[in-house]
């Protein structure tokens, strides 16, 4: 019977998966001494949150005189009545560390500090004399601002010329900026030993280019529909950029046509190299690639 | 050192306290309720809820039986330090900017404020710790008037023999605490600057005083004489005398209605670190986020709390370093 009993007690422990049900707090001893305090929770969304608390407790041991040690009894009252022994989180809590190291001459270090501290501290001064100079063309101008920036690759620069042009770096994929000796990771296809790269993705740029003509000497009154007119006449042109200001929105005197067939990019190469559009003479050539 | 942040008020503090055995925190702040901390961990002991205005003082009685605070609502209020209840209300016609038990806590002094038509007074109320700490005197023993310029801020000198008082006009003043009668007035600070905090040293024989006009001053409790000058760059709201180590702390930056409108540099906001005999300033610990109100030291001159107009009370215990920072001259004394 006692038997039965106990195994009915051991049945009753048994946790049924109740979802309101928190775990029971447990609590380790380390072999630093130290304890571990898993706890369950719920938060204010209404999810079981864990907390698991590492402490190390240190016993300070400290004379006091009768008095204190008589208060240190007495039980909260007002707002914290029948709150827990030990600091409430909404109240107290513990400032980051401050150095303070009383010495005679202060004042020379603090003035010290803040000047290096003001010549680290402002970008703007650090940047003061600093030019911005596009990847692409080199002009004075963002990477992401160049008006070239759909048609051409960055222009192969010196290693570690990471100037502060950097905030378009993430734009492109400089393909012809990596490998060149900066101690940034450079995928193996792409280090200077790897013979030209085996199987390379196409990207948007060796597409384009086999196809694609450069337009200089254009004039500045030109339009895009016209140009597209000039070279339809060889074959389909998927793609008409003619460069303009950012601020007249007049044409810079240069464009770039892209065929869909290298054939008819080849064939109008040829034929429109000299043509007069517009009172000037078009010089057409295919566009270079920059690696 | 690692400051321990009590976030207890809701709005700017008034005043800070620790009691003589420097184990219990008491922090008044414009939000209508006395908060009593332990110094040691930050933990707040309680709370004493009762006033209807903003609490502008504090102070417990050296036997940390009975807690006074002076109110906006134009009352002084006795409190059970261990319960939490209030067990007396005094009435006055206008609002409680200061109050303070005398060394022995038998008297206790409270400042009111000059209004609507009444002179601003010091009075002194007797305080009787029987059985039942509610049987209080009803009438103040001593009453003071300051017909020229009103007390701002008031203390005990040594012994109770003297009140001293820092006057909205710069000026400090000496008063017989049997009398009341004036026995000396001496213009310490700038005229029309003024005086916003008063505290003395352990023994009572001399005081600091924090003014408006960007100085500190040491002075005598006996003859008012000046014994020292601390100079800052900011107005100040509240001085210290730490005991152990002979500094001074000062407590200021720019009055709050002034921040939004000069510069928003963060330094000013720094309690300030002098020493006492030689006058320089050794260092300073940042943290707040608005000027000082108040700063008050440990008695044993471990750790000091400060105030702000941020909200926030820091206590700062202090490290190895200031303990061990001496003077040249004062290691040579030292060997000799």
């Amino acid at each position: 019977m006692s038997k039965l009993g106990n195994r009915a007690d051991w049945a009753d422990d048994e946790e049924f998966d109740d979802p309101s049900a928190l775990p029971a707090q447990q609590i380790t001893t380390n072999k630093d001494g130290t304890k571990t305090i898993v706890s369950y929770r719920f938060n204010d969304e209404g999810k079981k949150v864990k907390v698991t608390r590492k402490i190390k407790t240190t016993v300070v041991r400290e004379h006091v005189n009768p008095q204190v040690a008589e208060r240190r009894t007495w039980a909260k009252f007002g707002l914290e009545k029948g709150n827990a022994p030990g600091p409430s989180f909404d109240t107290t809590s513990v400032g980051e560390n401050i150095v303070f190291r009383p010495s005679v001459n202060w004042k020379v270090q603090a003035a010290e500090a803040e000047k290096n501290g003001g010549e680290k501290g402002s970008m703007k001064d650090q940047l003061k004399d600093k030019k911005v100079k596009c990847r692409i063309c080199s002009g004075e101008h963002f990477t992401a601002r160049c008006p070239f920036k759909d048609t051409m690759a960055p222009v192969e620069e010196p290693a570690g010329g990471a100037g502060i042009e950097g905030g378009a770096a993430g734009d492109e994929p400089a393909a012809g900026a990596l490998g060149s000796g900066t101690s940034s990771y450079v995928p193996p296809h792409l280090r200077k030993g790897a013979a030209g790269g085996g199987e390379r993705m196409a990207g948007k740029y060796e597409k384009d280019d086999l196809a694609t003509l450069r337009v200089t000497n254009v004039s500045e009154l030109a339009e895009e529909a016209e140009l597209r007119d000039l070279f339809e006449r060889f074959g389909r042109v998927t793609r008409v950029f003619l460069a303009r200001d950012r601020e007249t929105q007049r044409a810079k005197g240069f464009a770039f046509i892209s065929f869909a067939d290298r054939s008819d990019a080849a064939r109008a190469c040829e034929k429109m190299d000299g043509f007069g559009y517009r009172h000037l003479i078009l010089r057409v050539e295919f566009a270079k690639r920059a690696t | 050192m690692r400051p321990i942040l009590l976030s207890g008020h809701e709005r700017s503090l008034n005043q800070i306290k620790f009691n003589r055995d420097g184990d219990l925190i008491f922090s008044v702040a414009k939000d209508k309720i006395v908060c009593a901390w332990w110094s040691a961990n930050g933990e707040r002991l309680g709370t004493y809820a009762g006033h209807q205005g903003a609490i502008w003082t504090v102070d417990v009685s050296p036997n940390t039986l009975l807690l006074a605070t002076g109110s906006a609502d134009n009352t002084v209020r006795l409190w059970n330090v261990k319960t939490g209840e209030c067990v007396k209300v005094w009435d006055f016609p206008t609002a409680v900017k200061r109050v303070e038990f005398t060394p022995d806590g038998s008297r206790l002094l409270a400042v009111t404020e000059k209004r609507m038509g009444f002179l601003g007074t010091i009075v002194v109320l007797d305080i009787n710790y029987g059985e039942n700490l509610s049987e209080q005197a009803e009438e103040p023993s001593l009453r003071i008037t300051c017909t020229e310029s009103k007390a701002t801020v008031a203390g005990w000198g040594y012994l109770g023999q003297f009140i001293i008082a820092g006057h909205e006009d710069g000026s400090v003043s000496q008063y017989d605490g049997k009398t009341g009668e004036q026995l000396e007035n001496v213009q310490a600070h700038e005229f029309d600057h003024q005086i916003n905090d008063i505290q003395f040293s352990q023994d009572r024989t001399y005081f600091i005083t924090a003014s408006k006009d960007k100085s500190a001053k040491l002075m005598s409790t006996r003859n008012l004489a000046i014994l020292k000058t601390y100079v800052a760059d900011t107005p100040l709201n509240s001085a210290t005398i730490t005991p152990k180590k002979d500094y001074v702390i000062l407590g200021g930056g720019q009055a709050a209605m002034d921040v939004t409108t000069t510069s928003a540099r963060q330094g000013k906001f720094e309690a300030r670190f002098y020493h006492k005999v030689f006058e320089d300033e050794i260092g300073r610990v940042r943290g707040h986020f608005g000027p000082l109100n108040t700063v008050h030291v440990h008695p044993a001159g471990t750790s000091y709390a400060s105030g702000g107009e941020d909200g926030y009370v820091r206590v700062h215990h202090f490290d190895k370093s200031y303990f061990d920072f001496m003077y040249e001259v004062e290691r040579e004394q030292l060997r000799r």
